[in-house]
């Protein structure tokens, strides 16, 4: 059984092809402004290196924030259960994942059978990600791949209190002109970095075994700071960038052996910027589709859908997903001044708020 | 003795010299990377105008975020106070200052007397302040200036979804290189209308009342204060100098203070 697996990223795009369950091969490239491109690109790489053609590939599943345009992809399937999935196959003990990309964030946690049990994403602020680590790279006149071990050199770690990339970035070059060393810069900001990751991690569960993955993983000097905060040393497999792509092979590989794939039970909408966490959490176990609260909630933020399988369900709509805190202002506020809101209403106690 | 103020900007650093109720000189300068130094200078500076010297009787106020770097002043005050007596001395009438600054925005309700009702801010991001104007500005190669007029211009405006600086950086740049490009006017007006949302939301939880009244550097953006004032349904103030008003109301308690020792 012959199988392909594309991650394509926000930065990098990745493909593997597996055979009864042995990696055959595995490409990553950039990802470039013409993602459809690229994903012929990264699977002919791979297929020519496994000396195979496309007509040869049984199933493909595609993952990441460009999974949509793949044309060749038989399904697509979202990152967070493909990562779940993927840190399985190479350690069924992990319980935790943090997956650090190059313009999100993510906090998962899965069930000893790789199963999407409660996720955390951040992709509404650049702090923290690979792009945050870009720009001090390029500020800071060091390779990206480098920054990491001469973090490590630091004995003096510069404290730096924020997370905020553009302030950060000039508090960077502040530094820099009053003489401080490049290594002390990079330690103060990885530790930033380390503990708005700890932050999301405790909005789910921290469980034993931890596992990262992400192109961010590759830096050893935030891997020893994350070890510090977290409490737990992280399981690090081969290559972390790859567990999306392989995650994917493997549903592709559940799909023509006629395994059942399990989604996600718990919804989260938002997302976390410097200034605080906004998140509306649904339990769809619990949420049968009522609507009540759509009529309810004063700022119109919740729609009735259905899902993948055809449950119905309320979700928060698409529009007001990015501009959340916007949009609402929080259960504490909303509930002092309207005494119908969605949480008094639910009958399920199915909608939860962070802020 | 004379009643002088300064407010240390991140990005400017402001002085204000008050005789009489009226205000002597002002300037504006870059603040450096020593806020100890740019006080200084900015002190010098004003002093000059003024026709004054170190050597003259100064009872100084400082405000903004390095006031507690410096060591040169008598008394430290908040900003938002110094906001409230700026304001309320020139415009009487406003009950809201909204202060858009380059790395902040603060929003103080006032009461009848002037003095501080209610306030909150915004400083941990750069999102909806003016180094994400002054970036966009960068990207778009339009100066600042010209980015006010552009967007008076706009007849509708590019979406721009991301609130983070660094995101928002690629969307534009993905207006710019789309095929028809999206008109400049467009995508500038959408640059204005992100902060103005940011700004929006600070304001809404403190509640809006009238008058408003806009100051700080991005005040002096007329297409942004245009839809800020399509958004609140109504006019603004604005002072003739929007950037010193922090520093205008830190003099005011230094001539206060002048008074109160005399007395």
């Amino acid at each position: 059984m012959i199988i392909a697996g594309i991650d394509i990223g926000s930065r990098a795009a990745k493909a593997v092809i597996l055979k009864d369950s042995s990696i055959l091969s595995s490409v990553i490239r950039d990802t470039g402004p013409e993602s459809v491109k690229t994903s012929y690109m990264v699977i002919g790489e791979a297929l020519r290196d496994a000396r195979l053609t496309l007509d040869d590939i049984q199933y493909t599943v595609a993952t990441g924030y460009g999974r949509v345009l793949v044309p060749f992809a038989n399904e697509n399937i979202s990152e967070i259960s493909c990562h779940a999935r993927g840190i399985n196959w190479y350690f069924p003990s992990v319980k935790t994942i943090l997956d650090m990309g190059g313009q999100d964030c993510k906090a998962i946690n899965c069930d000893g059978g790789g199963r999407v049990t409660n996720f955390v994403m951040n992709d509404k602020c650049a702090g923290g990600t690979g792009r945050f680590l870009e720009m001090i790279a390029e500020v800071l006149n060091i390779p990206l791949e480098e920054i990491g071990d001469v973090s490590l050199e630091s004995k003096n770690a510069i404290p730096f209190n924020t997370i905020c990339a553009v302030f950060a970035k000039s508090e960077a070059i502040v530094y820099l002109r009053k003489g401080a060393a490049k290594s002390d810069i990079l330690a103060g900001l990885h530790e930033a970095i380390a503990i708005r990751s700890l932050n999301l991690l405790k909005r789910g569960r921290i469980e034993r075994d931890f596992s990262i993955t992400g192109g961010i993983s590759k830096n050893k000097g935030l891997v020893r700071k994350l070890t510090e905060k977290v409490g737990l040393e992280p399981l690090l497999c081969e290559d972390p960038q790859l567990v999306g792509a392989i995650g994917a092979a493997l549903f592709a590989q559940e799909r023509l052996t006629g395994a059942d794939i399990q989604t996600t039970k718990i919804h989260q909408y938002g997302y976390s910027d410097a200034s605080g966490d906004y998140f509306i959490t649904i339990d769809t176990g619990l949420c049968d589709g009522c609507g009540d609260c759509v009529k309810a909630c004063p700022a119109e933020i919740f729609v009735v859908d259905k899902d993948d399988s055809g449950q119905p369900g309320v979700r928060v709509k698409e529009e007001a997903r990015k501009k959340l805190a916007f949009l609402c202002p929080g259960f504490q506020f909303c509930s002092q001044k309207n005494t119908v809101n969605c949480h008094s209403i639910c009958p399920k106690d199915a909608i939860k708020h962070s802020w | 003795m004379k009643a002088l103020g300064i407010d240390i900007g991140s990005l400017t650093t402001k002085v204000v010299i008050l005789e009489n109720g009226s205000i002597l000189s002002s300037i504006i300068i870059a603040s450096g990377d020593e806020p100890e130094s740019s006080a200084e200078e900015a002190v010098e500076k004003a002093l000059n105008q003024a026709g004054l010297s170190f050597n003259d009787d100064l009872y100084i106020v400082s405000t903004g975020v390095g006031r507690k770097s410096i060591s040169l002043s008598q008394q430290q005050k908040a900003i938002t106070t110094c906001l409230a007596r700026g304001i309320n001395h020139l415009l009487p009438s406003a009950r809201m200052v909204i202060d858009m600054g380059a790395e902040s925005s603060t929003v103080v309700r006032l009461n009848e007397r002037g003095r501080v009702k209610d306030w909150a801010n915004h400083d941990k991001c750069a999102a909806g302040t003016g180094i994400f104007l002054q970036q966009m500005a960068k990207l778009m190669q339009v100066p600042l200036e010209e980015m006010s007029k552009l967007s008076l211009k706009a007849e509708s405006r590019a979406d721009i979804t991301s609130t983070c600086a660094v995101f928002a950086e690629s969307e534009v740049i993905s207006h710019v290189h789309r095929n028809p490009p999206t008109p400049k006017e467009e995508i500038v007006a959408g640059i204005n209308y992100s902060v103005v949302s940011r700004i929006m939301a600070l304001s809404k939880r403190i509640g809006i009342v009238k008058d408003v009244a806009v100051t700080g550097g991005v005040a002096l953006n007329s297409g942004l204060v245009y839809i800020l004032e399509r958004e609140m349904g109504f006019g603004v103030l604005m002072p003739d100098m929007p950037q010193i008003i922090a520093a205008l109301g830190a003099a005011i308690i230094a001539r206060e203070n002048i008074e109160k020792d005399l007395s």
